[in-house]
């Protein structure tokens, strides 16, 4: 079935080419048919003109012979006007003649017979006159009894007879091809208007069809749309309250926890001290998780601000508030001059706070860290912002790890953290219709890569 | 006079309402705290009936409101105190866990006089609770008796 395969578009544009090739051969056909019906009505015209015509000439011939006899016998001059008449008609019955069945072989061939028979018919009376007015009725006599061209009269008829027979034949012969064209041009227009009645209803029932299924493709969609938002708000919500429900408990487990130390501090030994600390560290550790659960979560739900934001002023911001983190440290910077973008200033803060404390977290362990922030070659419609660390960097095999929520690269023990903040850079700039990826070497350090459009987003 | 006005707690969950006894011991100022577990219980002690019928006449120095409880929530309580002529001049401190901006938002509509977010560490609880006790219940003059309802 290729047709089957066809795209609908091709199938209606075959449908619709159909149809349009049956009209052209339709209206070929019928002008065809149109113009034989014509030409034979034209040929027609032509026929009862030359059978008239023939009649004429033979009644003539007939009349000049009788009176000439009737001349030749009486000596009545007024017997001779017709054969007068015939010798000035002669040359008119001639030219028609010749006319009427120009193109017609085996017709035009009789005529020139015709013609010499009329000539010696003609000659042949004109001689008995000339004989009946020198000698008188005596010279005559046996002529006039006869007819000076008996002969040529006979075969006159015969002629004009075979004509007469041919061109009522050739007539018969139109007739029926007239008939048989007019009933083809009526078969073949209903044929043709039945077929161009289907061929318009199938590409009808193509595009209806084509039609329903496209609105009920678009039903669905908007219908998984709704449920997909609904989905994700309660989601949402569902996040939210119960990070909110988890931190209760945990403020109880470490104040009961200082109670307890507090209470019955001095008869503890140091194992047991320490078993308390343990546990209101843990309880502390996991409140730190909740709190940056609530942060990924907000991400999601906050209402995104469309401003400007000056990435320059940004980042020197950042530098400024970090401070204090960076006291003791020996860092090399190499921070170029960045664009403005649209975009939430507070989101793009959190990105790029995330990005630079990883960059001095993961350095931690070199000697001299080094870090560069800069303007990677700039994408048609958006800039691509890096920082880049010689730090502890990673394998790209967990490349595909690296942005999802909780997933840490390295164990708690080596760098402290909750695994949230790579997360949430992902989805800040997700929300900005942006891209994040990473490129890293293990121990030799790490690139981020965050693509920001030029122009604001369209959701 | 002052001194003598209590504090009302309200808090549904005895281990929080607990905690916050202890934060207040610390400041000595736990024997002023009347302890409520659910809205409806706020609202008795404030209109003087039900198991606070015979207690003695007047105020509380100031609510602490918790904004998820049983029966009446802190919202429902904080409307019903600030719509009513002889509660409204009581200073009322929304204590909870939710940041919500939405709840921020009704609270201080409402006419909440401050909003504490619980914090998860507990010496950071404990600090916020001692401060507030100490603020409020020592610190701040309350409004005298009858301010609102004299008329």
């Amino acid at each position: 079935m290729r047709f089957r395969e066809l795209t609908i578009e091709r199938r209606i544009l075959a449908g619709f080419s159909l149809v349009f090739i049956g009209i052209l051969i339709i209206g070929a056909v019928s002008y065809r048919n149109t113009a034989i019906l014509i030409e034979n009505s034209r040929l027609d015209t032509k026929s009862h003109d030359l059978l008239q015509l023939l009649t004429n000439v033979d009644e003539a011939m007939d009349e000049a012979e009788n009176n000439h006899r009737r001349y030749l016998v009486t000596g009545e001059v007024v017997y001779l006007k017709s054969f007068r008449s015939l010798t000035e008609q002669k040359p008119t019955y001639l030219k028609y003649l010749k006319e009427l069945t120009a193109g017609l072989p085996l017709q035009e061939n009789r005529v020139a017979t015709l013609q010499n028979l009329i000539e010696q018919q003609i000659n042949a009376e004109t001689g008995a006159i000339a004989k009946r007015d020198k000698g008188g009725f005596e010279a005559v006599r046996r002529i006039a009894l006869e007819g000076a061209a008996k002969r040529e009269i006979t075969a006159i008829h015969r002629i004009i007879g075979e004509m007469e027979v041919d061109e009522r034949q050739s007539v018969r012969r139109r007739f029926s091809e007239s008939t048989l064209s007019t009933t083809n041009t009526i078969v073949l227009l209903a044929l043709g208007a039945l077929l161009q009645l289907v061929l318009l209803a199938s590409v009808y029932y193509l595009i209806r069809h084509d039609i329903t299924a496209r609105r009920k493709v678009a039903t669905e969609l908007q219908l998984r749309g709704e449920l997909l938002e609904a989905a994700n708000k309660e989601l949402e919500a569902f996040s939210y309250s119960v990070s909110h429900d988890l931190r209760a408990p945990l403020r109880h487990i470490d104040g009961y926890a200082s109670l307890l130390s507090k209470s019955a501090g001095d008869s503890l030994n140091d194992k047991a001290k320490r078993y308390l600390q343990t546990i209101s560290d843990s309880a502390k550790q996991m409140g730190q998780l909740i709190d940056d659960l609530l942060v990924f979560s907000r991400m999601g739900r906050q209402e995104m601000l469309h401003t400007t934001v000056n990435l320059d002023q940004l980042i020197k911001t950042i530098l400024y508030d970090l401070r204090l983190d960076l006291q003791g440290r020996e860092i090399s910077w190499t921070i170029d001059t960045l664009p403005e973008v649209p975009g939430d200033p507070a989101m793009l803060r959190q990105v790029f706070v995330n990005l630079i404390s990883n960059a001095l977290k993961f350095t931690g362990t070199r000697p001299i860290a080094k870090i560069a922030i800069g303007l990677e070659k700039k994408g048609a419609g958006e800039i691509i912002v890096f920082v880049r660390d010689n730090g502890v960097g990673f394998d790209m095999q967990y490349l595909g790890k690296l942005f999802g929520v909780f997933q840490r690269l390295h164990r708690a023990d080596e760098f402290e953290g909750t695994g949230i903040g790579l997360a949430n850079v992902r989805r800040i700039v997700h929300r900005h219709g942006g891209r994040v990826w990473a490129e890293g070497v293990p121990d030799q350090g790490a690139t981020f890569f965050v693509a920001l459009p030029t122009r604001r987003p369209r959701t | 006079m002052t001194a003598a006005k209590p504090i009302l707690l309200a808090e549904d969950n005895p281990r929080d309402a607990e905690l916050a006894l202890a934060a207040m011991e610390e400041e000595h100022i736990s024997d002023k705290v009347v302890l409520c577990h659910d809205g409806a219980e706020v609202l008795d002690y404030l209109y003087c009936r039900g198991q606070f019928k015979s207690r003695l006449k007047g105020n509380p120095a100031v609510v602490f409101l918790d904004l998820k409880m049983p029966k009446v929530n802190g919202l429902e309580v904080l409307r019903t105190i600030k719509s009513d002529i002889s509660l409204r001049p009581i200073p009322v401190v929304m204590l909870t866990s939710s940041r919500e901006e939405k709840d921020l938002a009704e609270s201080y509509a409402l006419g909440a006089n401050a909003y504490v977010v619980k914090p998860v560490e507990f010496h950071q609880f404990l600090t916020a609770v001692k401060e507030l006790g100490t603020f409020w219940g020592v610190i701040n003059e309350p409004p005298p008796e009858g301010s609102a309802s004299t008329n």
